[in-house]
Formats: structure tokens, C-alpha cells, sequence
């Protein structure tokens, strides 16, 4: 039988071919074409649950065959950055608006990124959750394993942590 | 001219009314979900409806089904997130004129506005 670390390993292995690249390829579309934005993906790493300095943080399920969250992690200034670039006026502090826009993001490239599975029923998209400041940690279920992404870009610097698991 | 935006989000709602006005439609209304969707069209007409799928309390499918159970004729583009063609497919099926999936330019809503109700003077 093996080990739980080698299970992890495994899992990690899996995500990384079969999931990440889908939301990778999301991240860049959804930025380049609604906010002007060309990310520049970073080093991939273990998911924490710690909030790491994001002030603004959006959620999305998806279900189905496949079984996911994906998090977008916004430190405030890209918050703003972001939502600015996205609504077209400027914005001051993380209000509605901001907080509207940044659960459409997360909407677009969890939506765009189940697409290029084709799965057969589609996969179902939630509806975005976002939680305001820093002071959470999320705790994950036992036997998931969350993968980091961070981003670097000319908006500010961002990361997105999922989660998926062959239902 | 007039058209009906139907999206949960106020960001979508404001980039698609920006897309409408490029395509000389100036004249909006809107609605954050389906049954608010039903109610606008149950209380003024429409040259054109744009619709999202994820919506809470009802679905843009099932709207878009309503519509069309109760006749309503009026052109339906959706605009989503869901991307699959089999969900493309179930759209055009259910009554759908055509549909744009996220995310998108202004100028690609733009073009299929005017592609389904023509450019107003």
C-alpha cells in the first residue's frame, strides 16, 4: 500500500498534467482580453490556506465528474488595479464594485478552464464566493491536496490556488 | 431600440451596455437574474435580450426557456462562461439567436448585436 506522502506525490503529478494547465491558459486569456493584463506565471508550490497578504480573496466551485475550488488571491492594491482596468473608472477602496468585478474574474477562469475538459454532462459552475481581509485561514478537507500558482503581472502580483479530485 | 441585459454581475452588465452603446444601441435595461429577466418582459418590450447562464434563483436556460414556452420571440443572445459546445448546442436548441462566451471584447458583443438586429440609425 502506498504511503500517504507517496499518495500526495502522485496527486500532486496528476493535477499538475491533467488540471493546471487549463487554468493557467484561463488566467492569461480572461486577463489579456477583459483587463489589458499579461500575467506571468511563478513557480508552482503547495497551497498553505494562509490568506498571504490578500486582501481581497474570490471562490468558485466546480462539481461534476470533477470536483474543485479555485481561489484568486488579490492583495488590495491589485484588487484595485484590477477592478479599475475591468469597470473602466477609478476605484479607491475595495467596495461592491470592486468586489463584484473580482468574483466575475474568478467566474471567467474557472468557467473557461472546465470548458477545455469537454466533459460529457459539462461540469457545473457555483457561484463565486468572495471574503474581504486577511484575518481566515482556510481549512483544507483531509486527503485534498491545494496547489499555489503565483502570478506576477503590470496590475500587481496575485495567485490562484485549486484544488481537484476524479469523482 | 432597446435592449434587456440579464447578468448577476453589475461589472458584466456595465461592459455589455458599453458594447451596446459601439453598436448604436443606447436605450438599456437590466436585470441581476431570470425572474427579474421575466418581470421586464412582462412589463415592456424588447428589440433584444442579452443573457447570462449562471444566475441565481433562475438559471439564464431556464429563462430563456420561459421566454420561449410563452412565446416571447424576441432575439436572445447568450453571454457566458459556459463554454462547452454540447452547452452551445442546448442554447441554440432552447431558442437562442446566437451566443458569446467569456470572456469576450466589446467589439465581438458589438458584432453580434448588429449581426442579429442590424446597426439602428
Amino acid at each position: 500500500m502506498p504511503s500517504r506522502l507517496q499518495s500526495m506525490a502522485k496527486g500532486v503529478a496528476t493535477v499538475d498534467v491533467k488540471y493546471i494547465n487549463p487554468f493557467v491558459e484561463s488566467v492569461d486569456n480572461v486577463f489579456q482580453m477583459m483587463l489589458n493584463v499579461t500575467p506571468q506565471r511563478q513557480k508552482l508550490k503547495l497551497g498553505t490556506g494562509q490568506p498571504n497578504g490578500a486582501a481581497v480573496t474570490s471562490l468558485v466551485g466546480i462539481s461534476g465528474k470533477v470536483q474543485g475550488v479555485v481561489v484568486l488571491r488579490l492583495p488590495h492594491e491589485t484588487a484595485l488595479e484590477l477592478a479599475k482596468r475591468m469597470l473602466g473608472t477609478e476605484v479607491n477602496v475595495i467596495n461592491a464594485e470592486v468586489v463584484d468585478a473580482v468574483s466575475e474574474i474568478v467566474n471567467m477562469i474557472a468557467g473557461s478552464a472546465k470548458a477545455k475538459f469537454e466533459y460529457d454532462p459539462p461540469l457545473e459552475l457555483g457561484l463565486p464566493t468572495v471574503v474581504q481581509g486577511n484575518d481566515y485561514n482556510v481549512k483544507y478537507p483531509s486527503g485534498t491536496t491545494w496547489l499555489e500558482i503565483p502570478f506576477e503581472s503590470e496590475a500587481g502580483n496575485f495567485s490562484m490556488e485549486l484544488t481537484f479530485e476524479e469523482n | 431600440m432597446k435592449a434587456l441585459v440579464v447578468d448577476d454581475s453589475l461589472t458584466i452588465r456595465r461592459i455589455v451596455i458599453k458594447a451596446l452603446g459601439m453598436a448604436g444601441i443606447k436605450d438599456t435595461a437590466e436585470a441581476a437574474d431570470g425572474e427579474e429577466a421575466m418581470k421586464a418582459v412582462q412589463a415592456d418590450s424588447f428589440d433584444l435580450i442579452l443573457l447570462d447562464w449562471n444566475m441565481p434563483k433562475m438559471t439564464g436556460i431556464e429563462t430563456l426557456r420561459a421566454l420561449r414556452s410563452a412565446g416571447n420571440k424576441t432575439p436572445v443572445i447568450m453571454v457566458t462562461t459556459e463554454a462547452e459546445k454540447s452547452r452551445v448546442i442546448e442554447a441554440i436548441k432552447s431558442g437562442a439567436n446566437d451566443y458569446l462566451i467569456k470572456p469576450f471584447s466589446p467589439d465581438q458583443l458589438a458584432s453580434k448585436v448588429k449581426n442579429i438586429v442590424g446597426a439602428p440609425a
